[in-house]
């Protein structure tokens, strides 16, 4: 399959003009024009193919919304090169903004003084959708986001929730063919981020939608995405499996024994001790280091045990690590 | 194309009929000041019966339609598009496959209809309850006088459009609006018809596009041009909205292109 989204050597760089106070201030502001360059996003590349629901993880500031702009053609590249559905999206603008469909979290692209169902009926006229498929949308949509409870709202009556929801639906009503979802649930409750990922999920799955989706928020992308694309500081970092993500950086599992006594020496190679609490032991270990199931086997040759359990990594802390520690720097991803 | 574009100005048709107390306010208001105008342009014709072609009926006719014309174009300022610039929401209104400054003249197309029938109208029909009106000299008067209002709409939004795009560079762009506003009011006609000024005044006011707000309409709708004249006053007003479109497009292009490299 020919990838739906390629990206070259992209970067974007800003200049962030310097601005004096004062009325000297001011004058300083018109003859110098002294400006810092912030590299947002400094030299990555992809592709992602047609069906492919993708997690776009990172710190605030990693580059994330402005690598998202440049693929729905809100902004210019500085350099490098994009290609969605075989167009570049700031140089086609009109044909590919109307292939694309994308919802930027927190913020609203409906008319406030709508109800929003008018709101939607417009923008059936504006990307031309057929009556009969726009019907069909329409009613999907009702019933995958409950639109009904609202759907005569005006929208600046709507709840940040309902907002999304709403956003979501106009977003698709022209049946796009990529799907671009800027931090869809920033600052929503729990329930109605997991009804929104509900719905990605589905319309992923049952519509073949190729769907990039930014978050800061691991749980999004632990339940939606097998693959993800780790960006920070401009860099992407890691690119694939969330799993192998995980078996590289989360290698320390836990296992937790009650020996039937108090045992006296518990040491095995390959993991650590990190416990001790009378017949109980915490071992740490990591996975390249020695298999749970050769770690268990090992033991229970040695020992009569009662209960065993293995904790997984706690994949949030996990990332944290990553980003703190820096854990990807320069291996390419 | 043309039913997105009906559509976008049927709906914003709507939003403004959903202002119920805002257009109740400002009719209130436009009467007010409506009648207080009528009240000092009959005391100043004191004992004279025509000034600068005017006449007191002429001149009672002028403000009701000035007070008409005022939401309708409208003459205290917009906007709606400054803000969209200022807020980065116009990221999602160039996201969307239409023509930008079609885009927003369908809806302010709407936005003038809905003022007209509810700010315009009723203000002309209560003038007709307490004043006797002047009505247009000839069918061909009243024909060109719809013709002029529409014009006179498409002058206005394309003035403006380019001035509320001085959002894009500068953070003052309220600033810059409001005395754009100003401007509008005093060379427009709207305060005083522009043949009550001093000769140089009225002669330098003719080469704006300003009076084609206003000034145009009340001229044509009195009759006081006639003739060749009467079309070249629509030519002029035609004129004044292609160049000042053309000039839109230019400075919304160079917006955008700043927009798409600078970031919101
Ligand atoms: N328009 C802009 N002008 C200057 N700097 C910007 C602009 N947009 C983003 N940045 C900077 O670029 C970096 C990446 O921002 P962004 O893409 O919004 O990150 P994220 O979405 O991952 O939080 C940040 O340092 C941010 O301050
Ligand atoms: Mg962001």
């Amino acid at each position: 399959m020919t990838p739906i989204i390629s990206v070259t050597d992209l970067r974007k760089e800003f200049k962030v003009f310097r601005h004096h106070r004062g009325a000297l201030g001011a004058f300083r502001n018109l003859v110098t024009r002294e400006y810092k360059v912030v590299k947002a996003v400094d030299g990555i590349a992809f592709a992602i193919e047609p069906g492919e629901l993708v997690g776009y993880l990172g710190p605030n500031g990693a580059g994330k919304s402005t690598t998202i702009k440049m693929l729905t053609g809100i902004l210019v590249p500085t350099s490098g090169e994009i290609c969605v559905s075989g167009r570049v999206p700031w140089r086609e603008r009109r044909a590919h903004v109307a292939r694309i469909g994308a919802v930027f979290g927190q913020r609203n692209t409906l008319w406030w003084d709508l109800p929003v169902v008018e709101s939607l009926d417009l923008l059936r006229h504006i990307y031309r959708v057929p009556a009969e498929r726009y019907t069909r949308n329409l009613a999907t949509f009702r019933q995958l986001l409950a639109l009904d409870e609202f759907l005569h709202t005006p929208v600046r009556s709507l709840s940040l929730g309902q907002l999304m929801r709403a956003n979501l639906a106009a977003a698709l009503l022209h049946d796009p063919d990529v799907l671009f979802l800027d931090e869809p649930t920033i600052g929503l409750d729990i329930v109605a981020k997991e009804r929104i990922r509900q719905f990605i999920q589905r319309i992923n799955r049952e519509r073949g939608m190729t769907v990039i989706l930014t978050t800061h928020d691991l749980s999004d992308v632990e339940k939606l995405c097998e693959r993800v694309m780790m960006i920070d500081r401009g860099h992407l970092l890691f690119d694939g499996k969330l799993a192998d993500l995980l078996r590289r950086f989360g290698g320390e599992r836990e296992l937790v024994v009650d020996f039937a006594d108090e045992v006296l020496d518990a040491a095995v190679e390959g993991a650590q001790i990190v416990e001790r609490d009378g017949p109980r032991v915490t071992y740490r270990f990591a996975r390249d280091a020695i298999s749970a199931s050769e770690l268990i086997s090992r033991l229970s040759a040695r020992y009569r045990l009662v209960d065993l359990s293995v904790r997984e990594p706690e994949i949030e802390a996990t990332v944290r690590r990553i980003y703190e520690e820096r854990l990807l720097d320069n291996d390419g991803g | 194309m043309l039913a997105t574009y009906a559509a976008l100005a049927r709906l914003a048709f709507q939003r403004y009929l959903a202002y119920r107390t805002a257009n109740l306010a400002g009719l209130a208001t436009n009467a007010f000041f409506g009648a207080l105008r009528a009240y000092i342009l009959i005391a100043l014709f004191g004992a004279q019966t025509h000034v600068a072609g005017y006449s007191v009926q002429g001149a009672v006719t002028y403000t009701g339609l000035t007070q008409m014309l005022l939401a309708y174009l409208p003459l205290y300022g917009w906007w709606e598009l400054m803000l969209t610039i200022q807020t980065g929401e116009i990221a999602a209104d160039l996201s969307r496959p239409v023509d930008f400054f079609l885009y927003w003249l369908a809806q302010d197309v709407g936005r003038a209809a809905c003022q007209f029938v509810m700010r315009g109208l009723p203000i002309l029909a209560l003038y007709a309850l307490f004043y006797s009106l002047a009505l247009p000299p000839t069918p061909w008067h009243a024909a060109a006088f719809v013709v002029s209002l529409v014009l006179a709409l498409l002058v206005s939004f394309a003035w403006r459009f380019l001035v509320s795009l001085s959002a894009f560079w500068t953070p003052d762009a309220r600033g810059v609006g409001r005395t754009a506003w100003t401007v509008a009011i005093v060379l427009s006609g709207f305060m005083m018809p522009v043949a009550f000024f001093p000769p140089w005044a009225e002669a330098l006011m003719r080469l704006t596009p300003f009076p084609s707000l206003i000034n145009t309409e009340v001229e044509i709708y009195l009759g006081i041009v006639g003739g060749p004249a009467l079309l070249g006053a629509l030519a002029g007003q035609l004129f004044w909205f292609l160049a000042l479109a053309a000039l839109s497009r230019l400075v919304l292009a160079a917006g955008v292109k700043k927009l798409v490299i600078q970031g919101g």
